[in-house]
């Protein structure tokens, strides 16, 4: 990076993430002829759709001064209860009315640890990263679940006008996530939760309460979303979204949403799980092992964080 | 001595010896866990068994001690089990490939100290919350590590060493004489050296210990390059059991050291536990897990159990700091 | 609290109990015979106040005269023990801030409810925000508009969708303004508005302030800054120990007056100055220190064997300078000396150095709570008790009881959680842990801050008892009557900057409150 671009990534928020990502594109596009195809690029977007149904929660969460380690299995529980769910019943709405049910159950609990029992979010999100885990492995016997209906395929691999139905759920996530912050009650709280605690106490609105929705929030997106990963590896695997919490926390930080404040950016976090996603399919390409594309990802973290602590000072 | 009145009832009430009695509890709870199992299961009380829970609650002291020190302080460090893997291979690396055990185990030890050496820095220097550094620096590990070894195993140390993990002596697993050795070592440092009641304060209150005098950044520090440096060496254990190293080893060592650190009576929000109680909470963890063993409960469950042990301490323990203050 | 008898008008009751002719209606907001307590404190007794429509009623007095408590009552935070109130003549019951809004009572705090990140206008309205006609979303141009129409309506000509974090201090607190307006306040509280506002800011407050006049709102100001006393105020209440001693017309009074009688009290017998030895050679010497925590400039001495008092307002810097002498904040410019060589890099070294600071919060800076009384005490001299640095209980618990004893903490033993003591107590136990350290050079910083009269002299003795031992001391006190009684000489910070010296002779309460204020 030149000295001239590394001062205006320091100074400004929005070409932070981005520059990260065009010189990750050109980067890759120069080792690998395959990367700038469209075909790969249609892979990279539709690969990072799950991850963002993950990050949208879990930027209004790390909004509010909190965390949630456990999406990532809640994720797996979900979907696991989703395949289970649509085999047994043959009904893939149940299914999914299913996933969602863990979804809340797991959000919920987050939200009552959190806001009425005073845990530490990061420490409460550990524990039920545990209990969802061990609930998937015990559930599923360490094994694959598979016999979805097709038509529970069909959603990750068909498409709409062209467009692959991951990126039009995906989409409409966004979407939802976007109103949800910037035009209603719900997503003005959210700012204050994070920014002034106080505020909202002196306005008669309660903490608790916001805090428990929160959480909710990411358990039911988690619960949709495991409807995109079912769909994708066309089975229920125990170990399928483990790590998904850290891409997340990833995705988010190298988009600019810091961890205090009550300061958050959607189109960020779009960007940055985009980031993780060209980071992760350019690797591959170069035929990197999964742990040390981690490794890669955590690396950026940290010199996301870097950044913006100096940005903070600046 | 004092010279005001101080009324009989309110006056040994609250003094410090409370300590004493919550290890008393814990010491009565890992006796009354230790019956139930005994009238549960046969197997129990076994020679073989009692063996196997020593081994196993030694290693997971070895690693929970470390943290000890850096839960006192008010920090955390998630990143041990990774650190485990990656010390471990490569140490196991220099001792396949130098034949000179010494050197593997230094070669071990230093690496982890060396990465307790830049979770400190990150922590203290960069200012970042030591649960997510550690959190990332975990998966930075796993990921190193992974990369290293390509997915292959390193099988095969010489004799010697194994002795360390699976030997025994008069009878009694080696590793519980290093469990001792490091009980014996972290009491000391701990309540027996100056920098040990630093660290405490840095806990307690770490601007109250900085106005003190207290270099808080060099403790904090020196916290996070012990915890790694007894991983390594934590490592070296499991290596010589298991004989043999891969990428995965030591991942599930995390959850319960933390568990067994919590357990002890040691506070998340730092300040006050004793080494002593970690023991004594790492020799209940064991065996609640090795209970769930000989009861035939799917092993899936242990991570579960773990959790829930986990939110049950810091939940208790939120309560009692909600009282005193 | 009886039946609702309404209060005639003060024509009507013949004498006037203010002592004043007021011609005006009935007020807006009275409050009759407000008396409270706290333990071991008597914050007000039998006050009187009264706000009209359209007055500004200033209320001077100093630190701890009673003004905050009266205002907390006013807006239901606090409840009186005794009192009653009257909203426009009819008596009614204030039990809690749901009756303060009632009548339209709003203080714009120090500490702005403000959420960074969101625009003005959401701020204004959070929580009563305006709903779309799609269900669940809030008309976002709806409450731009309200919320232009409420900022124009005080004079603030800024873009309603201007996020809060790029607001200076001033803007932010018109916001508040705006917000309280919004909500139909016909009483404002505003408790130093212009500490951190420039002077053209100032201005454009008071404009606005104007303007609130003329709509009928009352507004009670808080001020220790004469200038603006005297300017804006309509009438001025004085209080002092947690009486109203006065209310005047700014044309009845001149500044003199006024300090004359926000200071004037009864000598406090229970504490006599002994007699000094002369101070020694000079052992502490700052020269045109500056730091951007909030001071410039800043030169003083202190010899051995003397106290120093270094007074001024809250704010006005005294804390920080303090804390940049001990190391604890990096300073811009300058240089600090103690006995010759330089010094004030860090706290670790300052202690090493033999200096002390007690510091203004003791929970929060001074005492690790959930530790013991020993360990606390010998927290700081650690490296001097252990040089090996093995740490022996028994020899610690030595040294702690020693210095239980000097200082008379009261604990049945070393191991008592320091979190039980009484706050007096817990004072003695962060002066302890100094004398533990064998500092030569202590900063006090309030020492006697929410202690009780008798311990107050206690700390003070022991303060007398360290210079007559030959340490040098550097304190700081809210309260002149302290530095007055205990120390050699002061100086007087204003703004940030030394504003004055007081030698022994000069040193009154009314010359330190007046170096202090603005004139």
């Amino acid at each position: 990076m030149t000295a001239q671009a590394l001062t205006r990534a320091r100074l400004t928020r929005v070409p932070g993430v981005a520059v990260a990502l065009i010189l990750l594109c050109v980067v890759f596009a120069a080792a690998n002829p395959g990367f700038a195809s469209p075909a790969n690029i249609a892979n990279i977007l539709t690969q990072s759709t799950i991850l963002l149904m993950l990050a949208l929660p879990m930027t209004l969460i790390i909004m509010t001064e909190g965390l949630d380690l456990s999406i990532g299995a809640v994720l797996t529980l979900a979907s696991i209860a989703l395949a289970m769910t649509a085999i047994s019943t043959g009904s893939p709405a149940l299914g999914l009315l299913a996933a969602l049910g863990v979804g809340a159950c797991f959000g919920l609990a987050n939200g009552v640890l959190v806001a009425v029992f005073d845990i530490p979010p990061f420490i409460t999100t550990l524990g039920t990263l545990g209990i969802a885990q061990g609930l998937s492995l015990v559930v599923t016997d360490g094994q694959s679940v598979v016999g979805i209906p097709r038509s529970i395929e069909l959603i990750y691999s068909g498409s709409l006008a062209g467009i692959p139905y991951p990126i039009l759920f995906a989409a409409l996530a966004y979407l939802v996530t976007h109103v949800l912050l910037y035009r209603t009650r719900f997503g003005t709280y959210v700012f204050a939760l994070g920014g002034n605690r106080e505020a909202l106490k002196v306005a008669g609105i309660s903490v608790r309460g916001m805090l428990i929705r929160v959480y909710m929030f990411g358990g039911l997106m988690a619960g949709f979303a495991a409807l995109l990963l079912t769909a994708r590896l066309n089975s229920a695997h125990p170990t399928a979204g483990i790590g998904m919490e850290f891409d997340s926390i990833a995705a988010i930080a190298v988009g600019g949403t810091s961890f205090e404040r009550g300061n958050g950016w959607l189109f960020g976090t779009l960007l940055g799980v985009v980031t993780i996603g060209v980071l992760r399919n350019g690797l591959n390409l170069m035929a990197v092992p999964s742990s040390t594309q981690v490794a890669c990802i955590g690396a950026l973290v940290i010199l996301a964080l870097f950044i913006d602590g100096l940005r903070g000072e600046a | 001595m004092s010279t005001t009145a101080i009324p009989r009832s309110a006056r040994n009430r609250f003094a410090m010896s409370g300590d004493v009695m919550q290890m008393l509890y814990r010491v009565l709870a890992l006796l009354l866990l230790g019956a139930v199992l005994t009238a549960l299961s046969d197997v129990f009380f076994t020679t073989g068994n009692i063996l196997n829970v020593l081994r196993q609650a030694a290693l997971l002291f070895l690693m929970a001690s470390g943290l000890t020190l850096v839960i006192l302080a008010a920090g955390l460090d998630l990143s041990i089990g990774a650190n485990v893997a990656l010390s471990g291979c490569f140490a196991a690396s220099v001792i396949k490939l130098t034949g000179s055990p010494w050197l593997g185990a230094g070669v071990g030890i230093g690496c982890g100290a060396a990465i307790g050496m830049a979770n400190g820095v990150l922590v203290t220097a960069l200012r970042i919350p030591s649960f997510v550094a550690t959190y990332g620096m975990m998966w930075i590990l796993t990921g190193v590590t992974y990369y290293y070894m390509g997915g292959e195993t390193i099988h095969g140390f010489p004799p010697g060493f194994r002795q360390l993990g699976s030997g025994h002596l008069f009878g009694i697993p080696v590793p519980v004489y290093v469990m001792f050795v490091f009980l014996a070592i972290g009491v000391f440092f701990a309540q027996r050296t100056i920098w040990g009641q630093q660290i405490y304060a840095i806990g307690a209150n770490p601007v109250a210990a900085r106005l003190s005098g207290v270099p808080v950044e060099r403790r904090l520090i020196l916290v996070y390059v012990v915890s790694g440096a007894v991983a390594g060496l934590a490592s070296l254990i499991v290596l010589a059991r298991i004989n043999s190293a891969q990428g995965d080893i030591g991942e599930e060592l995390t959850l319960p050291a933390i568990a067994a650190v919590l357990v002890g009576g040691t506070s998340l929000f730092g300040g006050s536990g004793t080494v002593g109680g970690t023991l004594i909470g790492a020799l209940l963890l064991t065996l609640v897990l090795n209970g769930m063993n000989l009861l035939q409960i799917n092993s899936s469950w242990q991570p579960l159990a773990t959790g829930i042990i986990i939110l049950l301490a810091v939940w208790i323990d939120t309560r009692t700091r909600r009282i005193g203050e | 609290m009886g039946g609702g008898k309404p209060a005639a008008s003060r024509r009507e009751c013949g004498a006037s109990p203010w002592g004043i002719e007021r011609v005006s209606s009935v007020p807006v907001l009275e409050l009759r015979g407000i008396s409270k307590e706290f333990p071991g404190v008597k914050a007000l007794n039998d006050v009187s106040f009264a706000i009209d429509a359209g007055e500004v009623h200033m209320l001077v007095g100093e630190n701890g005269a009673g003004k905050s408590t009266l205002m907390k009552i006013l807006c239901g935070a606090y409840r009186a023990d005794r009192g009653t109130f009257f909203h426009k003549g009819q008596e009614v019951a204030m039990h809690g801030p749901a009756d303060a809004r009632k009548f339209g009572v709003a203080v714009i705090f120090q500490e702005f409810t403000l959420v960074p990140y969101l625009d003005i206008a959401q701020n204004i309205f959070l929580g009563r925000e305006f709903s779309s006609t799609l269900p669940g979303l809030i008309d976002r141009s709806r409450i731009h508009a309200e919320a232009k129409r409420v900022l124009d309506s005080i004079g603030f000509d800024i873009d309603p969708r201007t996020p809060v974090h790029k607001l200076g201090v001033a803007q932010q607190q018109m916001v508040e303004i705006a917000k309280a307006l919004s909500q139909n306040a016909r009483i404002l509280v505003m408790d130093e508005p212009t500490a951190a506002l420039s002077d053209r800011e100032t201005e454009l407050l008071f404009a606005m302030i104007e303007r609130l006049k003329r709509d009928g709102v009352g507004i009670i100001y808080i001020s220790h800054r004469l200038s603006e006393v005297f300017a804006l105020g309509d009438r001025i209440t004085v209080m002092r120990d947690g009486r109203r001693i006065a209310s005047l017309l700014p044309g009845e009074t001149t500044p003199d007056k006024l300090v004359t009688l926000m200071v004037g009290r009864e000598v406090d017998a229970t504490y006599t100055r002994p007699d000094r030895p002369l101070p020694g050679k000079v052992v502490l010497e700052v020269k045109n220190l500056s730091a951007t925590t909030g001071f410039s400039d800043v030169s003083l001495t202190v010899r051995a064997g003397e106290i120093v008092g270094l007074c001024g307002l809250v704010g006005s810097g005294r804390t920080e300078v303090a804390r940049a002498i001990f190391g604890a904040d990096r300073a811009s410019a300058g240089e600090i000396r103690l006995n010759g060589e330089p010094i004030g890099s860090s706290p670790e070294d300052s202690v090493r150095r033999a200096v002390a600071l007690i510091p203004e919060s003791r929970k929060a800076q001074g005492l690790a709570l959930a530790r013991s009384v020993g360990d606390n005490i010998v927290l700081a001299g650690l490296r001097k008790l252990f040089p090996s640095r093995i740490y022996i209980p028994r020899r610690a618990t030595k040294a702690a009881r020693s210095v239980i004893d000097k200082l008379r903490i009261a604990t049945p033993s070393p191991r008592r959680p320091v979190s039980a003591l009484s706050g007096g107590n817990q004072q003695k136990v962060v002066i302890g842990k100094w004398l533990n350290a064998n500092a030569q050079f202590y900063i006090f910083d309030e020492p006697t801050r929410g202690i009780d009269v008798g311990a107050k002299a206690e700390i003070f003795r022991l303060i007398d008892n360290l210079v007559h031992n030959g340490a040098g001391v550097l304190m700081i006190s809210s309260e002149q009557i302290e530095i007055v009684h205990i120390c050699d000489r002061a100086y007087v910070m204003r703004a940030g900057r030394i504003a004055g010296e007081l030698s022994r002779d000069e040193l009154t309460e009314a010359n330190i409150v007046r170096l202090g204020m603005h004139q």
